[in-house]
């Protein structure tokens, strides 16, 4: 017997991040976040006083009593500051959960007085209006440190050595979700990191200097010309290239000071100023990326100066330091104009770097990047090799960039009719007698039933089990990773499938058995979503491999009905439905995009900046250049917040 | 990964696997005794981790009269120091409303603060320090690292549960609440921590001229970097406090080295400075594995800890074993996950499934405390004189019940507690648990650690 499906029925919350779809709604309001202020101005006044004269007396007749500032607040709920600043990002999840609990029904609970219809529907509509209530606002920001990838790439732009130079650090989230912390052992690891990277480009005694020790630090100079000011200009120009903006002189003092140590402790010129280097290498303006200037302390949204844009931008399409002619511009203070900015973002990705946005940000998004390590069992799936893992893994990769480089709609992502294949990979294709080799190549598709994410094998593989496919993992898959929608976990308590049934479920397909989950009230409402995409796909087995006949045998049936009524007779009838909601997967993909280009979860205002972006995609084709465009920028990824404390702080010091 | 990392001038082949040289072999001391005074080993404090919970029945043993001579069979590996160890049934976790929805983001995360994350701040790290930092802020600065953090596994899994920040997931230690405290997992870098002088230069200078060369220039860095603080606005400034107290800790590491490499001259001097005893066991060998045999792997990571315990080289350390969901065990012959046979819904052929795990974990936590006891140490063993608390975040994996969560308490810890025994009505939860081992440690506390209302006086000696 194998274990089966849990079953994920709807908790007694509904999807309520069918709200998230809302955000794809077109709203009638200007262009772009910048110049749609007033717009939203207006919009904002309007769902003020729509909060006050409907939403609050709401709350105050059915909510307030059990959930206010008075201990024990019911389940940890509490609305009196929920009321007091509605629209502030920190209750916005809070509004969804309520908004969710009294649609189904929840809440108020049995016994307590009980809304009309109507006001129901007016608190449950209402939630679509919530986001206007937001000041605009670019958004919780900090400064970031580098994360594992980026840094070992910038030392092999700095230096020439391998990114594996940083495999000893320790791995981390990146993007929505990074940590952003610092901690001793990372410091410790800096420090041995710079020991090595000094190691590897000093030449030995004796010998002449290396290219790189020559482009850093000039040419060898004579004992007694080695001087100080010979020393800040070398700190200088390596401040520059590492710290990625030009150093203040406070800061070229520190770097001289690390270089007159090494002459106090009777190390000669050169040798000061690899010790200089170690110094730059530890330094938090190159493990960060820090303001070159200071901060108005009296403002409270700013722009991002240039330098911090170039290397946000860098950073975030080629997980590497800004290059020379990025610096330039940054020199001059034009990057940040739209134009600039836009034909920069071009440039950027046409270059081989931008790989980085597949490895940080779409291997993440299709969920391939744990194929390497995935468990399959291997009497099964012999053909899991590291190769074929390797080749699936590419294979996203390479239509990834396609789409990215060739700036196509969006749409292809769905409906592509090409991949990228070699011979090993061609096998879970049946392409094996016409494509050779090891390398990947482009390759036409013909078969419908093939082509785009859906039927990737990458992808089928890392929503299947060890040993056989998962129905309910591949619906889970389309709607939370391609539609945006947010499937709610699987209560622990409700019964696996075989046990509901024991006896009788042995004999049932798995299609038959899934369908149980739908016979039982508690979990219908979710698997009648999911459970049809999942049978969609399952003439792909769990690596991939089209097959007309399940495990046992059985022929199987991929044609299915979604809620919406839309049938489809199998994969590509399915694709085409799932490619029809354009909206939705736009939504999803500047959605994600610009959480990971923030490193911060979306909330508040930034609801506004994704509308604002949807239009822009929606107007252009849904080309993928222009999404990450928008993306690069919007208002949030060319500004930032200044926490208010410091003003306060800054006023009492002043006093 | 493991079995491509550079092998250094240092270490020696044996065998199959590498074997690793203590550099300062012969400079373990307690540096906090003064010089004259009887020698009394510290307490150490370790927590090993595994997630998910147990099968119950196969782990809760059947009464208090018979738990040594008849253990459960998930704790059968520990029979051989069974007397060393105390079990308790009734200790309850956290209670994760409102964030019902995210059994495995908390199993870790509360296991060590006895805390709920900020539920206003849940998309950023926002909890409590934990027990091992707490007990770290006391008797760290006695040793070259003031805690430990192992694990096997790399804490980057991408799960949101409940709209929680994805680090909570894979973390057990934090250092302030919003702050954690990264594992490392690879175990020639534990090893090259814990020991190995810094790397030499190409120019041939003397470690220590290094190890003082590095704090002046950490010194330096540091000045520049209050410059930079003082310019940027206050959220990034305690971003910067990060930083400022990482270069602080490891400066006194430096420190401590440099003061145990003085130590170990005047030794060759014929300075007799240690306090050890001359029948101390000598230090333990390292031996990295060259397979990806998990429990090679899991034990290594034990022996390390060990050493570390061994060596006074740290005094705190926690170990996840591994972390909740991804994990599985193909060499107990099957390739499913562990988080997945978990909720087993009493299928008998998962149910063995997940009691086969959670002997294995018990095997090699087994492994490290009879390491440990095996090793002299003044007038006793370690494991004496140290605190091994086992555990997990979850009684029932399947139910995601933490009503009872399962607790193995190795070592007496210098004789704090009464070792030997199953205390099946323990009535508290796992917050006065913490604050009692960190008391029977010794720890002084301002304040229990999260939940916890009292200390459970019925495991003390």
């Amino acid at each position: 017997m194998t274990p089966s499906d849990t079953v994920r029925p709807v908790s007694k919350v509904p999807v309520f991040l069918r709200l998230s779809l809302v955000l794809c709604l077109v709203s009638p309001c200007g262009a772009r976040a910048e110049t749609g202020g007033a717009d939203h101005e207006a919009l904002k006044a309007e769902s003020e006083a729509f909060f006050s004269d409907r939403v609050t007396p709401f709350i105050k007749n059915y909510c307030i009593a059990c959930h206010q500032n008075r201990r024990p607040t019911q389940a940890g709920v509490n609305f009196s500051p929920a009321l007091k600043a509605p629209g502030h990002a920190a209750f916005h999840d809070q509004w969804k959960r309520a908004v969710a609990r009294v649609k189904a029904h929840d809440m108020p609970p049995e016994g307590a007085p009980q809304p009309s219809d109507a006001d129901r529907r007016m608190f449950v509509d209402w939630i679509s209006k919530l986001k206007y209530l937001s000041e605009k606002d670019p958004g919780r920001f900090v400064i970031r440190r580098l994360t594992k990838t980026e840094y070992g790439n910038t030392l092999h732009d700095l230096f020439g050595v391998e990114p594996s130079m940083a495999d000893g650090l320790p791995d981390e989230v990146s993007g929505e979700g990074y940590l952003n912390s610092l901690s001793p052992l990372q410091l410790e690891q800096y420090l041995t990191i710079a020991d090595r990277v000094l190691d590897r480009i000093v030449a030995p005694d004796d010998a002449p200097p290396t290219e790189v020790q020559k482009r850093l630090f000039g040419e060898p100079a004579a004992p007694e010309t080695g001087t100080r000011e010979a020393a800040r200009e070398v700190a200088r120009s390596l401040a520059r290239k590492a710290y990625r903006r030009p150093p203040t002189q406070a800061e070229l003092d520190v770097l001289v000071e690390a270089f007159e140590l090494g002459r106090q402790n009777d190390l000669g010129y050169e040798q000061s100023l690899h010790l200089m280097l170690k110094a730059v290498l530890v330094s938090p303006q190159f493990l960060f990326i820090t303001p070159s200037g200071e901060i108005e302390s009296n403002t409270r949204i700013v722009p991002l100066d240039d330098y911090q844009l170039a290397s946000r931008l860098s950073y975030f399409l080629w997980a590497t330091m800004p290059d020379n002619e990025l610096m330039v511009l940054a020199d001059s203070g034009t990057l940040h104009e739209p134009e600039i900015l836009e034909a920069q973002v071009k440039r950027l990705l046409q270059d081989r770097r931008s790989r980085a946005l597949f490895d940080g940000f779409g291997a993440q998004w299709l969920g391939v990047g744990g194929l390497d390590i995935q468990v399959f069992d291997p009497t099964v799936f012999p053909q899991m090799t590291a190769e074929m893992r390797d080749a699936m893994y590419n294979e996203a990769r390479l239509f990834f960039e396609s789409i990215v480089r060739e700036n196509r709609s969006i749409i292809n992502f769905i409906g592509g009719d090409y991949t990228y294949l070699n011979r090993t990979l061609a096998s879970i294709y049946g392409l094996e007698e016409t494509v050779w080799g090891p390398e990947m190549r482009r390759v036409q598709l013909s078969d419908g039933n093939r082509g785009g994410v859906l039927t990737m094998p990458g992808v089928l593989a890392a929503t299947s089990f060890p040993n056989r496919t998962s129905a309910v993992k591949r619906g889970v898959w389309v709607l939370e990773q391609l539609l945006g929608e947010h499937v709610p976990a699987a209560p622990p308590n409700v019964p696996v499938l075989d046990e509901q049934v024991q006896g009788t479920v042995v004999d049932l397909s798995l299609r038959e058995r899934t369908e149980l989950h739908r016979t039982n009230p508690v979990c219908a409402n979710c698997h009648q979503i999911l459970d049809p995409i999942g049978f969609g796909l399952e003439n792909f087995d769990a690596i991939g491999r089209w097959r007309d006949r399940d495990d046992n045998g059985e022929a199987i049936d991929a044609a299915g009905e979604l809620p919406s009524g839309e049938r489809f007779s199998g994969p590509e009838d399915l694709k085409a439905i799932i490619a029809g909601r354009i909206d939705d997967l736009a939504g999803n993909l500047v959605e994600k995009l610009l959480a990971y280009a923030l490193g911060r979860r979306l909330e508040g205002y930034d609801e506004i900046v994704v509308d604002n972006l949807m239009r822009e995609i929606a107007g252009d084709g849904y080309r993928m250049q222009t999404l990450i465009n928008a993306v690069v920028t919007s208002y949030p990824f060319t500004h930032r917040r200044i926490e208010e404390e410091r003003s306060s702080n800054e006023k009492k010091r002043a006093d | 990964m493991r079995k491509s990392a550079l092998i250094d001038r240092r270490a020696c082949l044996k065998g199959l696997g590498v074997s690793l040289a203590l550099p300062l072999m012969d400079t373990m001391g307690w540096a906090d005794t003064a010089k004259g005074q009887a020698y009394k080993p510290p307490v150490r404090l370790g927590f090993m981790y595994m997630p998910h919970g147990v099968i119950m029945d196969q782990f809760w043993p059947a009464d208090a009269e018979n738990y040594l001579s008849s253990p459960p069979p998930a704790l059968e590996s520990l029979r051989p120091v069974l007397d060393q160890c105390l079990t308790m049934k009734g200790i309850s976790g956290v209670s994760i409303a409102p964030f019902n929805g995210a059994p495995h983001a908390l199993e870790l995360s509360t296991w060590l603060t006895a805390t709920l994350p900020s539920a206003d701040k849940r998309n950023e790290i926002n909890i409590a320090i934990s027990a091992d930092q707490i007990a770290a802020n006391h008797v760290g600065a006695f040793t070259t690292l003031p805690s430990l953090e192992l694990a096997t596994m790399p804490q980057n899994w991408k799960e949101n549960q409940e709209g929680l920040n994805e680090g909570y997931y894979s973390h057990c230690s934090y250092r302030s609440p919003t702050q954690v405290v990264p594992a490392e997992i690879n175990p020639r870098n534990v090893f090259n921590r814990l020991f190995r002088k810094p790397e030499q230069h190409g120019d041939g200078r003397e470690s220590t001229q290094v190890n003082a060369l590095d704090r002046s220039l950490l010194d330096i860095v540091l000045g520049g970097a209050r410059d930079l603080r003082r310019t940027l606005p206050r959220s990034d400034q305690r971003k910067l406090d990060e930083y400022l107290d990482s270069v602080r800790s490891v400066e006194r590491r430096i420190a401590a080295i440099e003061y145990r490499q003085k130590e170990a001259a005047l030794e060759k001097a014929g300075v007799r400075a240690s306090k050890r005893n001359a029948t101390d066991s000598p230090p333990i060998e390292i031996k990295i594995p060259e397979g990806d045999k998990r429990s090679e792997y899991m034990q290594v990571m034990c022996d390390l800890n060990v050493l570390a315990f061994q060596t006074d080289t740290t005094r705190v350390s926690t170990y996840i074993g591994s972390r909740p969901n991804g994990a599985s065990y193909p060499e107990l012959g099957f390739s499913d996950q562990h988080h997945s046979q978990t909720h087993h819904q009493n299928d008998p052929e998962m149910v063995a499934k997940v009691a086969k795990i959670t002997e294995f974990n018990i095997a090699q936590f087994a492994y490290m405390v009879k390491k440990m006891h095996g090793l002299r140490e003044a007038d006793g063993t370690l494991l004496d004189n140290c605190i091994m608390m086992w555990g997990s975040g979850l009684e029932d994996g399947n139910e995601h019940t933490r009503e009872n969560l399962p607790f193995v308490v190795a070592g007496s810890g210098g004789g704090a507690i009464k070792t030997g025994r199953f205390l099946p009505n323990t009535k508290g939860n796992q917050g006065d648990l913490l604050t009692t081992l960190l008391a029977c440690a010794g720890i002084p506390l301002d304040r229990p650690v999260g939940i916890a209302t009292k200390q459970f006086e019925e495991i003390k000696a």
